[in-house]
């Protein structure tokens, strides 16, 4: 019995060293959750744009047919949709890693985004157009992917806030660093100018 | 390592604005306590009772949680931003269906605007949610009957979700329904007893670990016999410890029960649906 307080050191550093491994374990495990729900989100954003590319051919078609409708403004909604078809799945997919890639997508879906805000205004002279039930529901959806594509984008902006407020404050930022670019920063989306106003098309007769 | 310390505090700070900015968007509303809340009085009293009852009815026999919220203006917040930003702290919905819907309308701003859960975006679509505001709700508004736009509103955002369902007699309005909440404090106990379990394990783990450091250690000190006698008795005073410290996780985690009085159960929204003006 007499040799116990012996003892009391080496199990003092084990002990030490046991928290340490535990603590570094909690931090890892909790930048990978934050990182997921990141990964989910991003994947959310990408479906949301998604669904305005999908609504663009039946758009262009529409106002196609309308009587001279101003060919370049459907033609710099199509070209902008298919610069942003240029950026392939898989660059897409890890732009939350890239800063570099994650601006040249977002830039891409906002030049879309602002060609077809152009494209809603000119509709504005054609009242025939307008009034059609086809223009209409398609305006609506729109306006709804537009609506989307605001509160995904700032759900990802949250996302990626709380994943890098984690990553960057003490004392997570000193264990981040341990696994290389595994828990790099997360980019953000920038406020799209002009975007807060987008399109709102006033029916009033 | 100076530069780098003041780099990381200088990184703190902006995170720490960072999420002070990001919250302090604009002021929710509270949530509502009831079906259809009106804060201005636009609404007689009896068709707020009757079309709440529809609401109730309607929940009770699909689940589908349909609100009406009145208000008098969104103020400087764009009307999108101020809707899909409540629907989303509302949660209005069941947890895991999303089966959410909201009719706004803001007096003052004479805006409307159906909000529609991720879960009822296919059923009562952006082009149907425009369809019900341009043709059933915006010329009632025009014409100064509230009643008539609100009820045949939300007549038409039923009988869009659920073409099948029929309107039963509303049940007599008791007081909020309580269902919900128990069923959110069910859940919320269920992860409660998880996280002291898993507290335990850990607890379980981290002695383990240690005793086996231990036993190597006397081994080495001395001799196999003797260290399988002093562990006996170290088992036993450390597994007392492990008792304790899991009883006292327990007494933490309990304070994460109750709250909940909204009837929202957790549904989310994706800013689906459509906006309109009278």
């Amino acid at each position: 019995m007499q040799q116990r307080p012996s003892y009391i050191g080496p199990i003092g550093v084990c002990i030490i060293i046991v928290a340490v491994l535990l603590f570094v374990g909690a931090t890892y495990n909790s930048l990978v959750t934050l990182g997921q729900a990141v990964d989910a989100q991003w994947g959310q954003v990408q479906n949301v744009y998604q669904r305005r590319a999908d609504l663009i051919p039946n758009l262009v078609a529409t106002v196609k047919g309308a009587a001279n409708f101003e060919k370049s403004t459907y033609e710099d909604v199509a070209k902008a949709r298919a610069s942003v078809g240029q950026i392939s799945p898989q660059v897409v997919q890890n732009a939350i890693n890239n800063p570099q890639d994650f601006a040249k997508y977002a830039a891409a879906q906002d030049a879309l985004g602002s060609a077809l805000s152009r494209l809603l205004a000119v509709v504005e002279n054609y009242p025939q157009l307008r009034a059609t039930e086809n223009f209409q529901t398609l305006q609506a959806q729109l306006e709804g992917t537009e609506n989307r594509i605001a509160f995904e984008r700032k759900k990802y902006n949250d996302a990626a806030r709380a994943f890098n407020t984690k990553r960057d404050t003490f004392p997570t930022v000193m264990i981040a660093g341990l696994f290389g670019s595994r828990f790099n920063e997360k980019p953000y989306f920038q406020a799209q100018s002009g975007a807060q106003n987008a399109p709102t098309v006033n029916f009033s007769p | 390592m100076r530069v780098r310390v003041s780099a990381w505090f200088v990184i703190v700070l902006v995170s720490v604005c960072g999420t002070a900015l990001a919250t302090a968007e604009f002021q929710v509303p509270p949530k509502p306590t009831a079906f259809v809340t009106d804060t201005v009085n636009a609404l007689s009293s009896a068709t707020r009772t009757s079309v709440d009852g529809e609401l109730r009815a309607y929940e009770q026999a699909t689940g589908h949680q349909v609100i009406v919220w009145i208000g008098d203006t969104t103020g400087d917040v764009p009307l999108e931003t101020f809707t899909t930003e409540t629907a989303h702290e509302w949660k209005v919905g069941r947890r895991g269906h999303d089966d959410g819907a909201i009719l706004f309308l803001f007096m003052k701003d004479h805006r409307i605007r159906i909000e529609v859960g991720y879960g009822l975006e296919s059923s009562l679509t952006d082009a149907d949610s425009y369809r019900i505001i341009q043709d059933v709700i915006r010329p009632r508004m025009r014409a100064g009957n509230v009643d008539a736009a609100v009820s045949a509103g939300v007549a038409a955002m039923i009988k869009t979700i659920t073409p099948s369902y029929s309107a039963v007699s509303p049940p007599p309005s008791e007081s909020e329904n309580t269902a919900p909440p128990v069923a959110g404090g069910i859940v919320i106990a269920f992860f409660a007893l998880f996280a002291v379990f898993m507290a335990f394990i850990a607890m379980m783990i981290v002695v383990r670990v240690i005793a086996a450091i231990r036993y190597g250690y006397l081994v080495l000190r001395e001799g196999p016999k003797k260290a399988k006698a002093d562990m006996k008795n170290w088992a036993f005073a450390s597994g007392a410890a492990g008792g304790f410290a899991g009883s006292v996780f327990s007494g933490g985690g309990s304070d994460d029960f109750g709250g909940g009085d909204f009837s929202g159960g957790g549904g989310d929204f994706g800013g689906g649906g459509a906006s309109g003006s009278w």
